[in-house]
């Protein structure tokens, strides 16, 4: 049964249309990967997925419940959060405090703390709990992202571009937890800029390009695809 | 529901001991210096009940001259015109000023006001608390009310004036002071950091803004409304222009900031430092040269202000308490 359906949702700011009748599911345990050129409208889709962006049209359904318009913080309770591309920082509390907070969603303080600590640790900043999020490397931010996400106890995880901006190796963490995440069953929506990354990971992938749905297949299917190519290189010079 | 390290604070001998001590000064001092203290201890009272608005959810709220004028107000107009025990209409005016709070925190949610429109909305807000208590002869009117004389009888809300008033204030800064730990140990404290320091993040992982927001501003507004009860008590004479004007509020702010926004004993140190000051700078100077203190004054606001931006408390801990986890380690 599919977690996450996203049904025909078009999204208009002024005269320009977003994103254009999207639709895709995902499989509860699956890693959908969403690539498209900058740009797309990956991330309006991602707003509209978690409730951040009310789509103009078309609807999105969570574990069997139509979600479209429920707030962003009523949905994290429900077991879909996301995590934001623009990591965001916290001027005057420490990594633990923001986990902590994050913990809450379903955890009684006395628990919390103890929890975000071991999340911490998992994503391996056990050493950085005091730190504020804005001295942290951006490597520890982007961790921070997961770690916030996987403190509130999850379904589905949102990604918004977790990897952008880190080096190969630098990735390497990130998709060692995102793996071991998803054996205890978490689903993942992640959108990547960094295609081998996402290569390695999403058991399928949807392609985006001007706000429309061009491919949709397994990771090995998408690079072959011509409109695939098409909309990252341009056309073929001898086709 | 609450961390351990209230607790801890509840327990703690130090705290009781400063309580202890400091409700033995009126024993030693003059009706002067208590008079002082006992203004000194309203604002910390005040300045602790705003911290949970301001400093913890970040959102300056220049509304609270109307929750203060609220409590004074209408509890006395209550007692005066119609004869309602002060004890109810505490309760009455506590209830009115949570009401107030919950609407003013639903207009800035439901309209998504910025910090800059916050500050403008409360202020208009207050404005208009003026207006009204000023016009309206229920209230007081330009004139104000006189309370009758209190001859201590603690039933009608009557402390005895001076010491007992003292005592009352004590009391009730110290309970607001420690509503400040409580909840800086409690899931709303956390929920509060995170929508001031990022609000968008905070909705990310579960954080219900509007909620929070309205439960920080209830409390707040009810605390203040009762310190507002309190102090008309103490004064006797329910004065419109002290007691539903922004002005206050300005010294409310000023006194959390200096303190330190957001910390349980910031607003408390800032207010306990500065009204003293304030009122020995007016006293020995005020004859001699007009505005000299209000100068001075200033200038030592200013002092402390470029020195410490985030407060004297942070600077303290510094000096003193070195081994503080809030620190950089060095």
């Amino acid at each position: 049964m599919a977690l996450l359906e996203v049904d025909k949702v078009s999204k208009r700011f002024g005269g320009l249309l977003a994103l254009n009748g999207v639709s895709f599911a995902v499989e509860k345990g699956g890693i959908l990967g969403i690539i498209g050129p900058n740009g797309a409208g990956k991330t309006t889709l991602f707003g509209v997925i978690s409730g951040f962006i009310r789509p103009s049209s078309g609807d999105v359904h969570f574990d069997g419940v139509r979600i479209t318009g429920i707030s962003p913080d009523k949905l994290t309770r429900r077991g879909l959060v996301r995590s934001f591309q623009i990591v965001q920082t916290f001027a005057d509390m420490t990594a633990l405090d923001v986990v902590t907070t994050a913990a809450l969603t379903r955890r009684p303080i006395r628990e919390a703390t103890d929890y975000a600590a071991d999340v911490l640790t998992r994503v391996g900043l056990g050493k950085k709990l005091d730190e504020t999020p804005a001295t942290l490397s951006l490597q520890d931010k982007k961790l921070l992202e997961l770690a916030k996400c996987v403190a509130t106890d999850p379904q589905c995880i949102l990604l918004d571009e977790v990897m952008a901006g880190l080096t190969m190796a630098e990735t390497e963490a990130p998709i060692g937890i995102i793996r071991e995440l998803n054996r205890q069953g978490v689903t993942f929506v992640m959108v990547e800029h960094v295609i081998p990354v996402i290569m390695r990971l999403a058991t399928s992938m949807v392609v985006i390009n001007f706000g429309e749905k061009i491919a949709e297949a397994a990771p090995e299917e998408i690079v072959k695809d011509s409109k695939v190519v098409e909309a990252y290189f341009g056309e073929h010079l001898d086709a | 529901m609450i961390k351990d390290d209230f607790f801890k604070t509840l327990a703690s001998p130090w705290l009781w001991g400063i309580v202890l001590l400091g409700a033995m000064l009126p024993m030693v001092l003059s009706s002067y210096y208590t008079h002082i203290l006992t203004i000194a201890l309203v604002y910390v009272a005040l300045a602790s009940a705003w911290n949970i608005v301001g400093g913890m959810s970040g959102q300056i709220s220049l509304a609270h001259s109307l929750f203060i004028g609220t409590g004074a107000m209408l509890s006395a107009a209550l007692l005066v015109k119609l004869g309602i025990n002060m004890w109810a209409g505490l309760v009455i005016a506590a209830a009115t000023a949570g009401l107030l709070g919950a609407i003013i925190a639903w207009i800035d949610f439901r309209f998504q006001l910025g910090h800059l429109s916050f500050v403008l909305i409360t202020l208009a807000f207050a404005e208009m608390a003026s207006i009204v208590v000023e016009g309206w002869d229920f209230l007081g009117g330009a004139s104000g009310l006189l309370l009758p004389q209190d001859t201590g009888n603690f039933l009608d809300f009557q402390f005895g004036g001076g010491r007992g008033a003292f005592w009352v204030m004590l009391g009730l800064a110290t309970i607001i002071v420690l509503v400040n730990v409580a909840i800086l140990n409690s899931p709303l404290g956390y929920y509060l950091r995170t929508i001031r320091d990022n609000e968008k993040a905070a909705q990310a992982i579960g954080v219900n803004v509007l909620r929070q927001k309205t439960t920080a501003m209830v409390i707040s507004a009810v605390l203040t409304s009762i310190v507002g009860t309190a102090y008309v008590r103490y004064l006797t004479f329910a004065d419109p222009y002290l007691l539903a004007s922004p002005v206050i509020t300005i010294e409310i702010v000023l006194f959390a900031t200096v303190g330190g926004l957001g910390r349980a004993y910031g607003p408390a140190l800032g207010a306990l430092l500065l009204v003293p000051l304030g009122e020995v700078l007016r006293g020995k100077l005020g004859g001699a040269v007009p505005g000299l203190h209000y100068f001075i004054y200033g200038i030592v606001v200013i002092v402390v202000i470029l020195a410490t931006p985030s407060g004297l408390l942070p600077l303290f801990e510094r000096l003193f308490w070195r081994r503080s986890r809030m620190l950089p380690k060095i």
